[in-house]
């Protein structure tokens, strides 16, 4: 419950700070990671479904939400190709359902993406295969995101497509 | 503010109504399931200054000396929490969501590591304020009723709550006898001009209506604090004797004097 009132706090400051104004502002706002990581983790370790749905009530919905998808062996391999260390409560090591770290990860983190593709369809995210090639990812989230910006050129001055730093 | 009402009569173990003493709220915490623990969970409510500390430390002594193991627990105390609380309110850039996502992060940590440990060890639990502080505070801020009462689910419904209800103006003597005003108390943050007092005042009072406005929905036995210490503290035994021990007959005056 801490950890998932604490992350709700963190968020809450960055979305009165950092996601509200900009909206307000006419800006566009991407977020690295949003309310639906608490839904999948938060649940993953045990908490209520519905009470963390609620938690967050106070969240703005997005206009567009996307969700890379990846198994979790290509998800376990990337990490391992570039990292020695899982870190402690991403591999759910808090859990204590397993003592190797890698395990864990394949374990908890495997419970986080079922998590995930319930989310998916709860609150109508948009799949991005994450399996293939960045330059293909990308042109795929463009293709996605396309409809939104032109929308928005229409009635908006060109320039102020902003990015907000990783939330 | 409405005048301090009378007390409830004593004798009454007091089931909470629609929630049931010493379970959930409202949406639980499914990784720390409720059985019938044996300890007891006493809060002790009211605004800032009333006295609460002074009587629940009374309120331990005499407990102990009747043989029940007690605990103590308050708001901001988390071992976790507190010294993030304190660095959070000493910079200007608390909101009103944060703030109560704070004290819930707090109190969810004592819930959890002290609270339903101690009631599962058949400890009695009094605590120093309750989820009430922060529904009458965040209350008092704009922050939405409902919202906070679904966010409070988790909480475990006291078996006894006594609120302790004072008047701005006793209260305000008392609190500048005592350690002044201070800046969160006086509901600076909500602007409400330079003065101190000024703010205090209007702060207190919307603050003592918010808690008047719980008091059905969350059956507290209403104290009247403007009495004397030992008055109050007799009034505290008498009830929890009588919760504690129904079968006894009415115990004896309990005190007169017990300040040392």
């Amino acid at each position: 419950m801490t950890f998932s009132l604490l992350h709700a706090t963190d968020f809450a400051d960055r979305l009165l700070y950092k996601i509200i104004p900009p909206l307000k502002a006419g800006m566009i706002v991407l977020a690295d990671r949003y309310a639906y990581t608490a839904f999948a983790r938060d649940a993953t370790r045990g908490v209520d479904r519905q009470w963390v749905r609620e938690l967050y009530s106070f969240a703005v919905r997005p206009d567009l939400a996307l969700y890379f998808r990846v198994p979790i062996d290509v998800s376990v391999d990337r990490l391992m190709a570039r990292r020695v260390k899982l870190k402690f409560y991403e591999a759910g090591m808090d859990l204590g359902w397993s003592t190797n770290p890698v395990e864990s990860f394949r374990m908890f983190q495997g419970k986080v993406l079922d998590e995930y593709d319930h989310l998916v369809d709860e609150f109508g995210m948009d799949v991005v295969d994450a399996r293939g090639s960045i330059t293909e990812q990308q042109r795929t989230v463009r293709t996605l995101i396309a409809p939104f910006v032109q929308s928005r050129r229409a009635d908006v001055a060109v320039g102020e497509i902003t990015n907000d730093e990783s939330v | 503010m409405t005048s301090p009402s009378n007390t409830p009569e004593a004798g009454e173990p007091g089931p909470n109504g629609s929630s049931v003493a010493g379970r959930y709220y409202g949406r639980s915490i499914p990784y720390l399931p409720i059985d019938d623990y044996p300890g007891k969970l006493i809060a002790v409510e009211g605004t800032d200054g009333v006295g609460r500390s002074t009587q629940i430390q009374l309120l331990r002594e005499w407990l102990e000396v009747r043989g029940y193991g007690v605990i103590e627990t308050g708001w901001t105390r988390s071992p976790l929490m507190q010294p993030t609380i304190e660095l959070a309110k000493s910079s200007n850039t608390l909101n009103k969501l944060t703030f109560v996502l704070l004290y819930a992060t707090d109190f969810a940590d004592r819930l959890e590591k002290e609270i339903i440990p101690a009631l599962k060890a058949g400890f009695i639990v009094l605590s120093d304020r309750y989820i009430f502080t922060a529904l009458a505070r965040a209350g008092v801020r704009g922050v939405d009723r409902q919202w906070l009462r679904n966010l409070y689910g988790f909480a475990i419904a006291p078996h006894m709550v006594f609120y302790l209800n004072i008047d701005v103006k006793t209260l305000i003597g008392r609190v500048l006898e005592s350690r002044g005003m201070d800046f969160w108390e006086s509901g600076m943050d909500l602007k409400h001009g330079d003065d101190i007092y000024d703010s205090f005042r209007t702060y207190q009072n919307k603050v003592l209506k918010e808690y008047a406005s719980m008091g059905d929905e969350f059956h507290f036995r209403v104290v009247d604090a403007r009495r004397s210490v030992d008055r109050i503290q007799d009034e505290l035994r008498r009830q929890v004797a009588a919760f504690l021990e129904p079968v006894e007959k009415a115990p004896e005056p309990l005190l007169s004097v017990v300040k040392g």
